[in-house]
C-alpha cells in the first residue's frame, strides 16, 4: 500500500490527527531543505509536503511566492527534488512525501513523474488542476503516486462528490477564499463543509491554508483528519536562514503537534 | 444577431488541444457562474441591444476602414486599409471588451471590478467603464510597466481606480495577471475579473473574442462597400491576441483572406530575447489555459522582452495556438527596431500615430507588400493610438522634456 495511505489509515485507527508541514525545495538551498525535512520528522510531523518551485505560483501569497523565487535562483528542478527525496529516503523510509506544484512543471517532466518508484515521493498535488480533471489525461498514470485533490469553500455540492472520488491520497480542504498565508478563517463554514465532504467520501480530509496559531490548529484538527501548515513555517525558514538556527521551527511544530493531539 | 459563428471552443473550453480551465479550485465556481451567465445573455435581445448601443454611443463605433493613400504609395503594391480602432473612446480596441464585460458584471450583481494591464490601455478601458457604472475598481500593473506607461497610470487614477504595482517575478504583464488571479481567489464572492485579452481560463478567451469580433464583422461590411470584395490579407499585432482575434474571427470561414498575426520579436527571435511564443515557444499551461508558451526545458516561464508593454507577455490566447496548428492563420514576428521604424513612418506618412503594439503590425507590411501585387487589398488593424508611448519613444530617441 502507498506510504501515505497507510500512514493516514494508521493515524485514523488510533484516533490521531495528522500534522502535515510544507516547505519549498531549495529554499534557501537543497542541503538545508534536507536538514529541515529531518527536523520536521523529529518534531512530530507526519507528512512532508514539498513545494515544487514555479515562476507563476498563482495560488500562493507573498510569503510562499518569495520562497519560490529564492528556490528558482538556485535553478531547482523536479529532477533535483526527486534526488533530494532519494537522499532523505536513505535514512527515512517511513514519512510520506507529497509534491505540491503547478501543472506545467509536472507535464514538462512527464517521464520523470512516470518513473517515480516505490521508495520515493508518494503523492502529487497539482494546485491548478481542478479535482474532476483526471491527471491521467495528462499522462500521469504512475501507480506509485497517488493524487490529492482540493476542495474549497466555493465548491458546489455536486462537484464535491466527483472530486472526492478522484482523490486517491487525501482530500485537501482549502480553509479560506484566498491564497496561502491569508488570515480570514471562518470556523463554522469550515466545519460544515468538511462534514459534507465526509458524507461523500471515506478519504481522509486535511484542512489547510491560513492556519497559523495553536488555537486554529486545535479547532480545525477537531473537525478534520489533520492540518497542513505552510506559510508560517516558510516565513520562519526565511527569517532563520541567515543564522542557520532552525530551533524555533522545531519548537513551533511540537506545539502544533500537541495542540492537535 | 448572435455573437459567434464558430463551433469552438468545445464544452470544456478547448480549441483543439488548447485552452481549458487550469485554475485553483476556489475559482471553478466563479468560472461556471460566468459561463452560465454569458451563455444565457449572449442570445438575449436586451443584452445585445444594450451592448451595441454602448458601442455606438459610448465607444463611437463603427470605426472607419480608412484608405491609407501615402502608405499605399510608399509600398507601391496593393491597397492598404486601416481599421481605425485607435479612434475608439480611450484610444484602443480594449474598450470593446470592457464595455461587454462590465455589462456581464452588472447582470451578475458584482460590486467590485479588478483587471490586469500591461500597456495600461486595458486598465484605462476598465477604469472607464467602472467609473461609468460607479463601481469600485482595482488595476494590477507590473512595476516595470507602471514606469514605462506612467501616463496611463495617471489616467487610471483620474478615473477613480486604484493602481496596484506588482513587484514579483519580471514585474510585467504576466505578473500583473498572477496578482489579479490572486485577488480574485480572495474576493471571489463580490468581485468581477475583467480579463484584458483572449487569455486565461475558459470562458474568458471566448467572451473576449466575441466582444471584440465586432471589429471583424464591421470590416467585412466595410470591405464590401469600399472595394467590393473581401480583403486578401488582414494583419494584426498579437500580445495576448484580443485585437487580432477580434478581427480574425469573423474571417475564419472566409478562406480567401489571409490572416496574419504579428508577435513581438524584441531583439530578434533568434536571440531568445523576445515575446513571440507562437514563433518560438512550445505548448504549456499558464494562467489557466494550455497554449504556446515561452518556457525553459524545466517548464519555468521565461522572461520576455519587447519595447511594447502590451505585447510583453510569454503566453498567447489558446485560439491562436489552434489557428496556427491548423494553418488557418500565419504568425510572424518583427523586432523592436523595425516596430520603432514603422511607428515613425506611419506617423509621418499618414498623420496617424500608432501604439507601439500596433506598430508591429505596420512593420510587417514591409516584407508582406513585396509579395503582393497592386490588385490586392490589405487591412491593418490599428489596435490603438500612440499617445501613451510618447515617453518611451522619446527616451529611445534620447529626448528629455
Ligand atoms: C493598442 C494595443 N494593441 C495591442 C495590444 C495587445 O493586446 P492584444 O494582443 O490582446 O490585442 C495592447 C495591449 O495592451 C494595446 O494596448
Amino acid at each position: 500500500m502507498n506510504r501515505l495511505t497507510s500512514k493516514l489509515q494508521n493515524l485514523k485507527e488510533s484516533n490521531k490527527k495528522a500534522l502535515v508541514a510544507y516547505l519549498v525545495a531549495g529554499d534557501p538551498n537543497l542541503d538545508t531543505t534536507l536538514d529541515l525535512m529531518h527536523l520536521f520528522v523529529d518534531s512530530g510531523v507526519d507528512v512532508i509536503e514539498i513545494g515544487v518551485p514555479f515562476t507563476d505560483p498563482i495560488a500562493e501569497g507573498p510569503i510562499i511566492q518569495k520562497a519560490h523565487d529564492r528556490a528558482l535562483k538556485n535553478n531547482i528542478s523536479l529532477k533535483m527534488i526527486l534526488e533530494l527525496v532519494d537522499k532523505f529516503r536513505e535514512t527515512n523510509t517511513q514519512t510520506p512525501i507529497v509534491l505540491m506544484g503547478y501543472l506545467n512543471t509536472f507535464i514538462s517532466h512527464i517521464e520523470l513523474v512516470q518513473s517515480i518508484g516505490e521508495n520515493s515521493a508518494d503523492s502529487i498535488l497539482v494546485v491548478d488542476v481542478p479535482g474532476e480533471l483526471n491527471l491521467q489525461t495528462y499522462g500521469i498514470t504512475n501507480p506509485n503516486i497517488n493524487i490529492i485533490s482540493l476542495i474549497s469553500p466555493t465548491t458546489k455540492d455536486d462537484r464535491v462528490e466527483s472530486i472526492a472520488k478522484n482523490s486517491t491520497g487525501f482530500i485537501y480542504y482549502v480553509t479560506l477564499r484566498g491564497v496561502t498565508g491569508s488570515s480570514n478563517l471562518n470556523i463554522e463554514e469550515i466545519k460544515n463543509n468538511i462534514q459534507k465532504i465526509q458524507q461523500y467520501s471515506d478519504a481522509p480530509t486535511m484542512a489547510g491554508f491560513g492556519i497559523k496559531s495553536v488555537e486554529d490548529a486545535s479547532t480545525l484538527a477537531a473537525c478534520s483528519d489533520g492540518i497542513v501548515i505552510g506559510s508560517s513555517i516558510v516565513e520562519m525558514i526565511a527569517d532563520e536562514s541567515k543564522s542557520k538556527e532552525f530551533g524555533r521551527i522545531g519548537e513551533y511544530l511540537r506545539e502544533m503537534k500537541t495542540a492537535i493531539s | 444577431m448572435t455573437f459567434s459563428n464558430s463551433n469552438f471552443p468545445d464544452k470544456e473550453g478547448f480549441y483543439g488541444e488548447y485552452g481549458g480551465k487550469f485554475v485553483p479550485e476556489t475559482l471553478m465556481y466563479a468560472l461556471e457562474e460566468l459561463e452560465n451567465t454569458y451563455n444565457k445573455l449572449k442570445d438575449n435581445k436586451d443584452f445585445i441591444d444594450e451592448f451595441y448601443k454602448d458601442l455606438s454611443h459610448f465607444v463611437g463605433r463603427p470605426s472607419p476602414l480608412y484608405f491609407a493613400q501615402r502608405l499605399t504609395d510608399h509600398y507601391k503594391s496593393g491597397s492598404i486599409w486601416l481599421k481605425r480602432e485607435d479612434l475608439n473612446h480611450t484610444g484602443a480596441h480594449k474598450i470593446n471588451n470592457t464595455v461587454g464585460q462590465i455589462l456581464l458584471a452588472k447582470y451578475m450583481g458584482k460590486k467590485r471590478i479588478i483587471a490586469e494591464t500591461g500597456a495600461g490601455q486595458h486598465g484605462v478601458a476598465t477604469a472607464t467603464v467602472a467609473a461609468r457604472l460607479g463601481l469600485e475598481c482595482h488595476i494590477y500593473m507590473g512595476a516595470e510597466d507602471v514606469r514605462r506607461q506612467s501616463l496611463n497610470v495617471y489616467r487610471i487614477k483620474l478615473l477613480g481606480a486604484h493602481v496596484h504595482p506588482v513587484d514579483s517575478g519580471s514585474a510585467t504583464l504576466k505578473d500583473a495577471l498572477n496578482e489579479a488571479l490572486r485577488d480574485w481567489v480572495t474576493n471571489v464572492d463580490d468581485t468581477y475579473y475583467i480579463i484584458g485579452s483572449v487569455t486565461g481560463p475558459h470562458p474568458y478567451p471566448m467572451i473576449v473574442r466575441d466582444f471584440n469580433s465586432v471589429v471583424g464583422k464591421e470590416v467585412i461590411e466595410q470591405s464590401k462597400d469600399l472595394f467590393g470584395k473581401m480583403p486578401d490579407a488582414v494583419v494584426a499585432c498579437v500580445g495576448g491576441g484580443s485585437n487580432a482575434m477580434g478581427i480574425f474571427h469573423p474571417f475564419i470561414d472566409i478562406k480567401e483572406t489571409r490572416l496574419i498575426g504579428v508577435e513581438a520579436g524584441g531583439e530578434g527571435v533568434s536571440t531568445g530575447e523576445h515575446a513571440a511564443p507562437l514563433n518560438d515557444g512550445t505548448p504549456g499551461v499558464l494562467h489557466g489555459a494550455r497554449s504556446y508558451l515561452m518556457q525553459d526545458e524545466s517548464g519555468q516561464v521565461k522572461d520576455t522582452k519587447s519595447v511594447s508593454a502590451g505585447l510583453d507577455y510569454p503566453g498567447v490566447g489558446p485560439e491562436h495556438s489552434w489557428l496556427k496548428d491548423i494553418g488557418r492563420a500565419e504568425y510572424v514576428a518583427v523586432s523592436d527596431d523595425d516596430a520603432l521604424k514603422a511607428f515613425h513612418e506611419v506617423t509621418e506618412l499618414e498623420g496617424i500615430m500608432p501604439a507601439l503594439e500596433t506598430a508591429h503590425a505596420f512593420a510587417y507590411l514591409e516584407p508582406l507588400m513585396k509579395e503582393l501585387d497592386s490588385s490586392t487589398n490589405v487591412v491593418v488593424n490599428v489596435s490603438g493610438r500612440g499617445d501613451k508611448d510618447i515617453n518611451t519613444v522619446a527616451e529611445i530617441d534620447g529626448i528629455e522634456f
